[in-house]
């Protein structure tokens, strides 16, 4: 048995939930969550932690020296800075629209990295 | 290395060294200055009250004073001369403020000393009329001692204006060029500096804070400077109509002036208590403000921390710190000829054009020969400042050309037509641009423009943004490009 | 000189300013105008490239570019004009807006009604007061946003920010992903300043370290940074001696706030309220000045854009009702007035008339509370901190019960005793 703690984002309030954490890696108890909602999403925080991964890629031919960009949906916490070496290796050139597929499935997540704006020539 | 010559070699482009480059190019002499930093001004010239004032209080006007001389002849100068440059200058007048009778008799004998020397323009005034005056004036205040003839100007821009003026009129102006050593040749000083060796037959030492170790370099120290550090604070636009005059009570203890008064530009500054310092160390501290603050409390109760936009610490040289400020450099050196000292320590920007005119006498003495400049145009004019101009006017320089149309610094609102002219006018650093423009020196402090003052920087002087500075090597802005530091990594 | 007439004058162009702009429209209003100083619409939002924007508004996370985007289609869509590149510079008590522009020259406009829409700039005065010299390397928090996302560049790769504040956490994230190591956030309060959500994804995520009830004490480095002393505060907020450490960095970022930017507001007369240190509105964003209208960053400092979009279209309303239909009449004035633990509630006055949300702040964080407004409402909140902006929305139900007569609402945040 180990104990992990979380802080809940749901509210102001940022309760430390402590999860007793089963040997299958389960989730046996959780303490110091004020509500439901809270408790769902410290487990899912704990299963699972995801993030969009937002960013921008450098320009090629635009006036615009940079693109920024998204992950069109969370990707696994651990994937973020991975991802960003990634995203350091890409060039992209105009015209590109937003929500344009700049990095298709991003380090075999499945996940796209998408621009969130326009670049002009 | 290569050997350039000169006849008059200076060392030092604050308002003093430029004030004496300017005063040599009316003459056929052939003329040096050099400054280690990358622009003029950057010294005590740039943390000052701006006040132009007779050294009142502080000079006591004795006459025995050589430093009080040079301030008093410099009065009737200073406006023609900020005229022809095209410097800011007001007349603001001066507000010796005094809670009971005793400091009134203080101010009642420097009123008759200064008479007694031919200064007739100080009044008492009763305390109704000083509210009249200074509505915010602090109300224990009985009255005060008024100089109407007392006005302020902007240091570094006076600095500037005498340097693009000095250019103009033939003088070879030399930033980034720092003095390593100077020995005596036949007839001649062998100049090291940091980009190379001149000859030169005179030489002027005006550095500033380091004018002891320059003299020193070649046995001209015969004089003791003390550095004293000084602090001043800058104060919203939005309360500077608190104040209309220049403010000072006398000061409670050695050292703790309280000076508050409106800048050309419609801010105020608070200053400044001084201090014995180790030089060079331009931090400022808790206590400096806290002490500036209850001071000028004293004199406008009204002056509150919260509209401090920004503040500073710069050095003055002071012949006696105990006996206050009493005595200057400005000779020729006893041990070494044609070479003259120059350091005023306080009111180093009021004494500067007299201070000019005796340096080129003391160097005729020396042996310089002064000949008429015929070509010498003592005009010269700003570059073009948006927010002064007239709505017409504004009109028609955006017509003719559409730079001026683009607000760069919102706060003081310059355009980027004005940071292209101080560009073209030699300013090659963030710094540089704010002293010329004011674009950065509003309440935002270059929050705004700095992304947009570092583009145009980098363009027009053709280098990346990666190197443009602050204010010269070792103060670059931004130090990667995107994305860098994530490659290197990998 | 020649004066433009337009209906509605919007100043800026960020979220407040579009969503005032189409509502005017919406509403009815002919001519409307968007001055904006940059080249293309959305202010601040084009350098807010994380997520987080939306999810009130749009039910989706958006970023602060592809929030902007949604708005800007809709300006495109509605008629309004903007006019970009133009930089107001003065707006009179009649209503001649004044601004610069680099096609256009120099021009006035005499609106009927105007917007005031410029949002907040960032606090520099957590500068002035740490001690130590003046080098490069300092900058506030969104200027580093702006030269990160938008200019292409990294400012430093040690870094220490001063102030928990949103831009601060989110800059503290940001810089580390672009491979900048982020050495601490410092703050001055016992706790943090901006959401808990950025604490958690900004600070937390990347093992940053948060340093509570401490400060930067001193600057050092003349030319750049070189590193900066921390120390611990002690309960005046002063720096405790001998509690110094330094630490190396070459870049300080501050993160100390945000000002309503009013500069123009003032210049047009419009009062200011001392604590939010922006105008004095009533439930309909007017201002003082009559034909005067405010909303979003430049009121008071929000957190959550959606709430600036929906502040802004009650302004963008009133502004084109304004013109419709002619002055409007006094009508009754309910001051608002900030009560236990309450520092600030706009709108300043109601009129009792119809539903109003209450958007407030909290001096203290507390826990188990009960938001009460005078006797017409009460609700139980679990937590408050002044990080975190509190809507209260009164029904007409409400308001009905106020009394006659009545001058003056006191909104308190009180301690719930019963748990």
């Amino acid at each position: 048995m180990a104990e992990v703690n979380i802080i809940c984002i749901g509210c102001p309030l940022g309760c430390t939930a402590t999860l007793t954490i089963g040997d299958g890696g389960e989730v046996a108890a959780i303490t110091g969550c004020e509500c439901k909602a809270g408790e769902k999403y410290v487990v899912e925080e704990y299963k699972n932690p995801v993030r969009v991964l937002t960013a921008t890629v450098v320009t090629q031919g635009s006036p615009q020296p940079l693109l920024p960009v998204r992950t069109a949906v969370p990707i696994p916490k651990a994937k973020l800075l991975p991802g960003m070496k990634v995203l350091a290796k890409t060039r992209v050139k105009p015209p590109v629209k937003i929500g344009d597929v700049v990095i298709p499935n991003l380090l075999d997540t499945g996940i796209d990295v998408a621009s969130t704006s326009d670049l002009a020539i | 290395m290569s050997q350039l010559e000169t006849e008059v070699f200076i060392i030092g482009g604050g308002v003093l060294g430029m004030a004496i480059a300017r005063e040599l190019s009316r003459y056929k002499v052939d003329t040096t200055l050099v400054e280690k930093e990358v622009d003029f001004g950057w010294g005590s010239t740039k943390a000052n009250m701006c006040i132009v004032c007779q050294g009142g209080d502080t000079l006591e006007f004795r006459k025995e004073y050589h430093r009080s001389r040079l301030v008093w002849e410099s009065i009737p100068l200073m406006e023609p001369l900020c005229r022809e440059l095209d410097v800011p200058f007001k007349r603001v007048g001066e507000l010796s403020v005094f809670f009971d009778n005793e400091g009134k008799a203080k101010f009642q004998k420097m009123k008759t000393r200064a008479e007694s020397m031919g200064i007739t323009t100080h009044q008492f005034i009763d305390g109704d009329t000083l509210r009249r005056m200074e509505p915010n004036i602090n109300r224990g205040a009985i009255g005060a001692l008024y100089d109407p003839t007392i006005a302020i100007t902007d240091p570094v821009r006076l600095t500037v204006a005498l340097a693009e003026n000095a250019r103009q009129n033939g003088v070879n102006l030399m930033t980034g060029t720092e003095v390593l050593a100077i020995s005596r040749g036949a007839g001649a000083f062998e100049v090291q500096t940091s980009r190379g060796g001149i000859k030169s037959r005179f030489i002027v030492n005006a550095a500033g804070m380091f004018v002891d170790k320059v003299a020193a370099m070649v046995n001209a120290d015969d004089f003791v400077v003390f550095p004293v550090r000084g602090y001043v604070a800058i104060l919203d636009k939005k309360v500077g109509d608190l104040v209309n005059h220049e403010i000072h009570a006398r000061p409670e203890a050695l050292g703790e002036m309280n000076i508050i008064t409106p800048t050309v530009y419609g801010n105020l500054i608070i200053g400044t208590p001084m201090k014995l310092a180790r030089r060079n160390d331009f931090s400022t501290t808790r206590e400096m403000a806290e002490t500036t603050l209850r001071s000028v409390r004293r004199l406008v109760p009204d002056i509150s921390e919260r509209d401090i936009i920004n503040s500073f610490a710069g050095f003055l040289m002071f012949r006696n710190w105990e006996l206050g400020w009493h005595e200057c450099v400005v000779g020729a050196s006893r041990n070494v000829p044609r070479f003259v000292n120059v350091s005023i320590g306080y009111p180093g920007v009021s004494a500067a054009p007299a201070t000019a005119k005796e340096v080129v006498k003391l160097l005729n003495q020396e042996g310089l020969k002064l000949e008429e400049n015929p070509k010498f145009n003592p005009y010269r004019r700003a570059i073009t400042h948006f927010s002064d101009l007239s709505d017409e006017e504004k009109r028609g320089l955006i017509t003719g050309d559409a730079r001026y149309g683009h607000v760069v610094c919102r706060c003081e609102t310059v355009t980027e037509g004005e940071v292209v002219e101080a560009i073209g006018r030699g300013a090659t650093t963030l710094d540089g641009i704010k002293f010329r423009t004011r674009a950065g020196m509003g309440r935002c402090q270059g929050g705004f423009c700095t992304p947009r003052i570092i583009s145009i920087l980098a363009r027009e002087l053709g280098i990346p943004e990666e190197e443009v500075t602050r204010k010269g090597d070792g103060s670059r802005l931004l130090l990667y490009k995107s994305k860098q530091l994530l490659e290197t990594a990998v | 000189m020649t004066l433009r007439d337009v209906d509605v004058a919007v100043i800026g162009s960020g979220p407040a300013g579009m969503a005032a702009a189409i509502k005017a429209k919406e509403t009815g209003a002919e001519n409307v105008v968007i001055m904006e100083r940059a080249e293309q619409l959305g202010g601040l939002l084009h350098q807010c490239i994380h997520n987080g924007f939306g999810l009130l508004y749009f039910k989706e996370d958006l970023t602060g570019p592809e929030y902007a985007h949604r708005f800007v289609e809709k300006v495109m869509d509605s008629g309004v004009r903007p006019l970009l590149q133009t930089m107001v510079v003065g707006i009179s008590p009649h209503r001649d807006v004044t601004a610069v522009s680099s096609q256009e020259g120099y021009i006035t406009f005499r609106a009927k009604s105007i917007v005031l829409a410029m949002g907040c700039r960032e606090r520099t005065r957590g500068a002035l007061n740490i001690p130590g010299g003046r080098p490069a390397g300092i900058f506030t928090a969104g200027t580093a946003q702006r030269l990160v996302n938008v200019e292409g560049f990294v400012p430093g790769k040690k870094v220490v920010i001063l102030g928990s504040g949103d831009v601060g956490m989110i800059m503290a994230r940001r810089l580390t992903l672009e491979g900048a190591k982020v050495e601490a956030v410092v703050e001055i309060l016992p706790y943090v300043g901006g959401l808990i959500r950025n604490e958690v994804q900004c600070l937390h995520d990347f093992n940053i370290p948060l340093l509570l009830e401490h400060t930067v004490s001193r600057i050092h480095g003349e030319k750049r940074v070189e590193a900066v002393t921390v120390a611990r505060v002690d309960k005046d907020k002063n720096p405790i001696a001998g509690t110094g450490r330094q630490i190396e960095c070459d870049t300080l970022l501050l993160s100390v706030g945000l000002i309503p930017e009013n500069e123009l507001s003032l210049m047009a007369g419009v009062e200011l309220a001392p604590i939010t240190g922006g105008p004095v509105v009533d439930e309909g964003r007017q201002t003082s000045v009559p034909g005067i209208f405010a909303g979003g960053n430049v009121v008071h400092v929000h957190d959550l854009v959606d709430n600036v979009s929906w502040e802004s279209e009650l302004a963008g309303q009133s502004a084109a009702e304004f013109i419709i239909g002619g002055k409007r009449a006094a009508g009754r004035r309910v001051n608002l007035k900030p009560g236990r633990n309450i520092r600030y509630i706009v709108p300043h006055t109601v009129s009792g008339e119809k539903e109003v949300s209450l958007y407030m702040r909290v001096n203290e964080p507390e826990e188990d509370v009960r938001l009460k407004v005078g006797s017409i409402m009460t609700k139980t909140v679990r937590a408050v901190k002044p990080g975190e902006m509190l809507k209260l929305e009164l029904s007409q139900a409400q308001l009905s019960k106020l009394k006659e007569g009545t001058a003056e609402i006191v909104v308190d945040c009180e301690e719930r005793g019963d748990r």
